[in-house]
C-alpha cells in the first residue's frame, strides 16, 4: 500500500513537471497549428541558462528563472517571427522541418559549447527530505512542484484574463476572423511562440534541478511534450496539466510493477488507445482540428 | 511516359543496367555509399505509397524494417540446416509475412487517424515494437541475432548487396509505378487531395489505405530483411532508427512530395551530401543536416522537383510575355 502510494506521489510530482515542460508545445500547435520540433532544445536552453547563471551569479537556481525567461522570451519572438513564420507561410510539412533543422543545428552548437556529457545544476538544499505520513518527498522535488505550479496557474490566468491572452485565444479559435477584428495576427503569432519558449525555459531549469541532462536529451522532451498535448488535449493548460500528471503516473507505475524499461509501451499503446477513443484528448478544446 | 509504359519500362532498366555496371569501375568506398543510397530510395519510395500517393505520412516506418528483418533472422536461426542459397529467400517470405500481418491488424485502427497525428501514432507503433523486441527474450532484440553470409563465394560482399539492393530498388520502383498510373493510384491520389469528397463520390477510400499500408509494409520489410543480411548482425538499436523514420519524410520533401521520382532523387542526394560531403565533418554533421533542411524548406518548399516545375513555369512565362 505504501509502495503504491509512493509510486503515485512521484508519479504526481513527475508529472507536474511534464505538464509544465509541454504547456508551450501545446500552445504553439493549439494556436499556430504548428509541431514545434525544436520545443526539447528550447527547454535545454533554459536548463543550460540556469546552470550559467546560477554558478556566476551565485545564486539558487529558481531565482535565475526570470531572467531565463525574459531571454528565452525575445529569443521566441525572434525565432518565429524571422523564421517559423516563412515556412508557415509556404507549406504545411514546412514548419515541422523547419523547426526540426533547428533543433539539429542548436543541439550541435550545444555539444560544442557545453560538451556532450551529462550536466546537472545542484541548489544548495539538494540532499534534504520531508515525509508526509509514510510518504517521502524530497525538497528539491516538491520545490520544483510547486514552481510548474505556479507557472501553470499563471499562464491559465494570463490566457484568461489579459487582454493579450483574450488576443490569443482569438486568433486560436477564428484567425481570419481576429484579423478582421484588427489583430496583427504575425504579432500574436509570435507573441505566443515567446510566452511559449519562456515556459519552456522556465521547465528547463526545473528539469535541470531534478535530473541530468545533456544536449541529447532535447528528442525526449519534445516526444514528451507531444504526448503530453495528446493525451490531455490541445491547447489549454489545464490539458497539459492532466496529461502530464496522467503521463507522470503511468510511467512510474509501469517502472514499478511491469518494468523499468517498459514505460514507453504503455505509454504509447495508451496514446494510441487515446487517439482512437477521443482523437481530441481528454480536454480538448472544440476549435482545434485535432484529426 | 504513362502513354508508353513499355518504353518506360526500357529505360529504366537500361539504367539500371548502367548502374549495375558502376562496381566494376568504382573505388570500394563509393560502391558503400551506392549501397547506402539504392536501400535509401528504395525505402523512400516504398515509403511514398502510403506517404506521397494517399498523403498519410509515416513516421514509423523503420517499425517494418525491424520487424521484418528480425522475423526473418529468428526464422533463419531455427532453419539453420538450410543450405545458405535458400535462406535468403526464406527470409523475405518470412519477413514480408510478418510485415504483411502487422501492418493489416495495425491499419485498421492506426489508418482512423490523420496528418500529424497519423505520423506520430506511427512512430508509437515503432517505438512499442522496438521495446517489445528489445525486452521479450524470445525475439533476442537485446542480445541481437547473427544472419548466415549470403553472397556466393567469389563474390565481393559489398559488391554482391549493390546489385541485390538495386533489383529490390528496381523492383519496388516498378510497383510504385504501377500503383500510381492504375485506378488504385488515382483513388489514392484522390484520398490525399480530399479524402471525404472522395469517399461521398464513391471511392472506397478505407479499402485502398489499407492496401496502400500493407504494400507500402512489406516492401519496406523486404528491403530490411537484406539489409539484416547485409549487416550481418543486428540489434534492436541497429533495424528500429529514428532516424530512419525521419529520413524517410525528408527524402520524399527534398525530393518532391506524392512524386515517383522525387524520393529517389532527394535518397540519393541526401545520402552523397551526408556521406560523401560531409564524411570528415563529423562534429559539423548535425549542424550542416539541420541547416540544409532549414534552407531547403525556406529556398524549395516543393523540393526538388517543385523548385524545376516552378523556375519551368516562370520560364515559359517570361517566354510568352512579350509574344502578346
Amino acid at each position: 500500500m505504501n509502495l503504491i502510494a509512493q509510486t503515485v506521489a512521484d508519479g504526481l510530482v513527475l508529472g507536474g513537471i511534464y505538464a509544465l515542460a509541454a504547456v508551450g508545445f501545446s500552445l504553439i500547435f493549439g494556436v499556430l497549428h504548428v509541431i514545434n520540433l525544436s520545443h526539447g532544445i528550447i527547454v535545454l536552453m533554459g536548463a543550460y541558462l540556469a546552470l550559467i547563471f546560477s554558478e556566476t551569479l551565485r545564486i539558487d537556481p529558481l531565482l535565475t528563472m526570470p531572467l531565463v525567461m525574459v531571454i528565452l522570451f525575445g529569443v521566441g519572438y525572434l525565432y518565429q517571427r524571422f523564421l517559423i513564420q516563412y515556412a508557415v507561410d509556404s507549406s504545411a510539412f514546412g514548419s515541422i522541418l523547419l523547426t526540426f533543422g533547428v533543433a539539429l543545428m542548436l543541439h550541435n552548437i550545444m555539444i560544442w559549447v557545453f560538451s556532450p556529457d551529462m550536466k546537472n545544476i545542484t541548489p544548495t538544499y539538494a540532499f534534504t527530505s520531508m515525509r508526509l505520513g509514510p510518504i517521502v518527498l524530497d525538497a528539491v522535488r516538491v520545490s520544483c512542484l510547486v514552481a510548474s505550479l505556479i507557472l501553470l496557474s499563471c499562464l491559465a490566468a494570463l490566457l484568461k484574463f489579459s487582454p493579450l491572452g483574450r488576443v490569443i485565444r482569438a486568433t486560436a479559435q477564428q484567425t481570419l476572423a481576429a484579423r478582421l477584428c484588427g489583430v496583427n495576427v504575425r504579432h500574436v503569432y509570435a507573441l505566443t511562440f515567446a510566452v511559449s519558449a519562456a515556459f519552456a525555459g522556465a521547465a528547463g531549469i526545473v528539469i535541470g534541478i531534478i535530473l541530468p541532462f545533456s544536449p541529447a536529451d532535447e528528442a525526449t522532451w519534445t516526444l514528451n511534450a507531444f504526448v503530453v498535448v495528446v493525451l490531455g488535449g490541445v491547447g489549454s493548460p489545464a490539458g497539459a496539466l492532466i496529461g502530464g500528471l496522467l503521463l507522470g503516473v503511468v510511467s512510474t507505475l509501469t517502472a514499478q510493477y511491469i518494468g523499468p524499461s517498459f514505460p514507453n509501451v504503455t505509454m504509447f499503446l495508451l496514446l494510441v488507445l487515446l487517439l482512437l477513443v477521443r482523437p481530441q484528448g481528454l480536454l480538448g478544446n472544440a476549435f482545434a482540428p485535432s484529426r | 511516359m504513362s502513354q508508353r509504359p513499355a518504353l518506360f519500362v526500357t529505360i529504366v532498366l537500361a539504367a539500371a543496367v548502367v548502374v549495375a555496371a558502376l562496381p566494376l569501375v568504382l573505388p570500394p568506398f563509393y560502391v558503400r555509399v551506392g549501397q547506402l543510397m539504392i536501400y535509401s530510395a528504395g525505402l523512400a519510395v516504398a515509403w511514398t505509397i502510403l506517404g506521397g500517393f494517399a498523403g498519410y505520412a509515416s513516421f514509423g516506418h523503420a517499425a517494418f524494417i525491424g520487424v521484418g528483418a528480425f522475423a526473418a533472422g529468428l526464422v533463419e536461426d531455427r532453419l539453420s540446416g538450410l543450405p545458405v542459397t535458400l535462406m535468403l529467400p526464406v527470409g523475405l517470405l518470412v519477413g514480408g509475412l510478418a510485415c504483411a500481418i502487422l501492418s493489416a491488424a495495425v491499419a485498421y485502427p492506426i489508418l482512423r487517424l490523420r496528418g500529424t497525428f497519423f505520423a506520430i501514432a506511427m512512430l508509437g507503433v515503432c517505438h512499442v515494437c522496438a521495446e517489445l523486441n528489445n525486452n521479450l527474450d524470445v525475439l533476442q532484440g537485446s542480445l541481437g541475432l547473427n544472419f548466415p553470409s549470403i553472397a556466393p563465394a567469389g563474390w565481393d560482399p559489398a559488391t554482391f548487396f549493390y546489385e541485390l539492393y538495386l533489383v529490390a530498388g528496381v523492383i519496388v520502383f516498378l510497383i510504385a509505378w504501377q500503383i500510381q498510373r492504375s485506378r488504385f493510384g488515382a483513388g489514392l491520389l484522390s484520398i490525399r487531395e480530399d479524402e471525404d469528397t472522395a469517399r461521398m463520390l464513391g471511392v472506397p477510400t478505407e479499402r485502398y489505405k489499407r492496401q496502400a499500408f500493407v504494400i507500402s509494409a512489406v516492401l519496406t520489410g523486404l528491403l530490411g530483411v537484406i539489409y539484416a543480411h547485409s549487416l550481418g548482425y543486428i540489434t534492436t538499436d541497429s533495424v528500429y532508427r529514428d532516424d530512419t523514420n525521419l529520413n524517410l519524410i525528408v527524402y520524399s520533401l527534398l525530393g518532391g512530395l506524392g512524386t515517383l521520382f522525387g524520393p529517389v532523387i532527394g535518397a540519393f542526394m541526401l545520402v552523397f551530401i551526408t556521406q560523401v560531403v560531409l564524411a570528415r565533418l563529423l562534429d559539423f554533421h548535425l549542424f550542416a543536416t539541420g541547416l540544409l533542411l532549414v534552407v531547403l524548406v525556406l529556398a524549395a518548399p516543393g523540393g526538388v522537383l517543385g523548385f524545376v516545375k516552378s523556375w519551368r513555369q516562370r520560364r515559359r512565362a517570361a517566354a510568352t510575355v512579350p509574344a502578346e
